[in-house]
């Protein structure tokens, strides 16, 4: 009778190869961008387009083709909002494939609108987004009911435009991924922390 | 299926359950506010006032209600609403409301909130109530409060009736259609019900000093 190796050694090597046949089998995983490559735009042309809260919910399922949708609600002068706004950018493009599709809304006022514009521009945000306009609850209400109206905001909805997840104050690229990926089909990464 | 395979699948599944984790940073939404009917939470701890005095929620407690409003000095929905705060601030005083103004932000993220600033932006604006800093963002933990400005009304009885914003147009006050907040302090200054109880609007995150927890 040959010896047969433990339980615990074959439970391991079995859950490796799952493992591994399991990520091979994905889509190639996108390479994170280490150093965010901006290529700063012209204000004038960027596509900044006013979206009153009843209009909200067809930005989100206007998602042809795409699998996950990232709101994510900022202000020009709000600094967590700025502060964290590369690393959505960047999320965007590395998960573009993947099927992500994010939406940045300002909470700017009118005055600030052109600061706004600016920092898009500033930012490469190269894809339409959007400015709140109209009643704050009604806004809160058509992305979270549970959302203080804290800012940034930042939601994320399935390709139902149902709300999967959502959180506020400013998050670290990491943590914006562990949150998308889900919604993606995507399995979670190893945890680096 | 044969118990090989069962054992190989049940495996594979603790496998991947093993490596994901939960999500690393952002601060989950909504951490839980204060509900309706509570007490107001450290209403004894004392804070520095822009005026140099030392006072809790507790000292400006009124004889019809009191109000907390979280607020601060940088926040430009703060601002744009300021003066609607501190006009029914001073009025609400005037008719039996305590009034206390917190600014619990962390001025090493915006200097413009440190105490300085709110000695002079409590001059500039003639507030006749409190402006207190709450030095360990404590305060504002213990409220559930978010966001400035966030206001917390609590009747005679000293619970909370109304929760959440000023106005429904922080852009523009001539155009304010529902004055949510100056409704229900004047319901409580008359001893009625207040008609809407909570309302959100948005607002600046508030600046929370990092928690020095024994836990």
């Amino acid at each position: 009778m040959t010896q047969r190796p433990s339980l615990a050694l074959r439970a391991l090597g079995i859950a490796l190869l799952g493992f591994t046949i399991g990520a091979c089998a994905q889509k190639p995983e996108p390479a994170p961008a280490k150093t965010a490559e901006v290529r700063p735009l012209d204000p004038a042309m960027l596509a900044f387009l006013a979206v009153p809260p009843d209009s909200l919910g067809k930005v989100i399922a206007a998602n042809a083709g795409s699998k996950g949708t990232l709101v994510n609600v900022w202000a020009s002068w709000c600094q967590p909002c700025r502060y964290e706004f590369p690393e959505i950018v960047r999320l965007a493009r590395a998960y573009e494939a993947q099927g992500l599709r994010v939406v940045f809304v300002s909470a700017d006022f009118a005055e600030d609108l052109p600061n706004a514009r600016a920092f898009l521009a500033e930012q490469g945000v190269d894809w339409p987004t959007y400015y709140k306009v109209g009643d704050d609850q009604a806004f809160i209400n058509a992305l979270d009911p549970k959302w203080t109206g804290a800012l940034p905001g930042s939601f994320v909805f399935d390709a139902q435009g149902v709300l999967r997840d959502s959180w506020e104050g400013k998050a670290t690229y990491a943590a914006f991924e562990k949150r998308v990926r889900p919604v993606l089909s995507l399995p979670a990464l190893p945890d680096s922390t | 299926m044969n118990r090989t395979a069962l054992t190989r699948a049940a495996l594979l599944a603790a496998s991947i359950v093993l490596v994901s984790g939960a999500p690393a940073g952002a601060q989950d939404a909504a951490p839980t506010a204060l509900a309706l009917g509570s007490k107001a939470p450290m209403a004894t701890t004392k804070m520095k006032t822009a005026s140099g005095k030392n006072v809790s929620i507790a000292d400006v407690k009124g004889a019809k209600g009191t109000l907390v409003v979280f607020t601060c000095n940088a926040c430009p929905y703060a601002k744009k609403w300021e003066e609607r705060i501190v006009k029914l601030g001073n009025e609400a005083a005037r008719k039996g409301i305590g009034v206390i103004a917190i600014n619990a932000n962390d001025p090493a993220v915006n200097a413009t909130d440190d105490y300085a600033n709110m000695v002079t932006r409590a001059k500039e604006r003639s507030m006749k109530y409190a402006y207190a800093l709450d030095a360990t963002s404590d305060i504002a933990r213990a409220f559930g409060a978010t966001r400035t400005p966030e206001a917390f009304l609590f009747d005679a009885a000293g619970k909370l009736v109304y929760h959440g914003t000023v106005d429904d147009n922080c852009d523009d006050a001539s155009a304010v259609k529902q004055p949510y907040l100056a409704n229900a302090v004047w319901a409580v200054a008359s001893g009625k019900a207040v008609p809407v109880a909570e309302t959100r609007s948005i607002g600046c995150g508030i600046k929370f000093r990092a928690a020095k927890s024994a836990s």
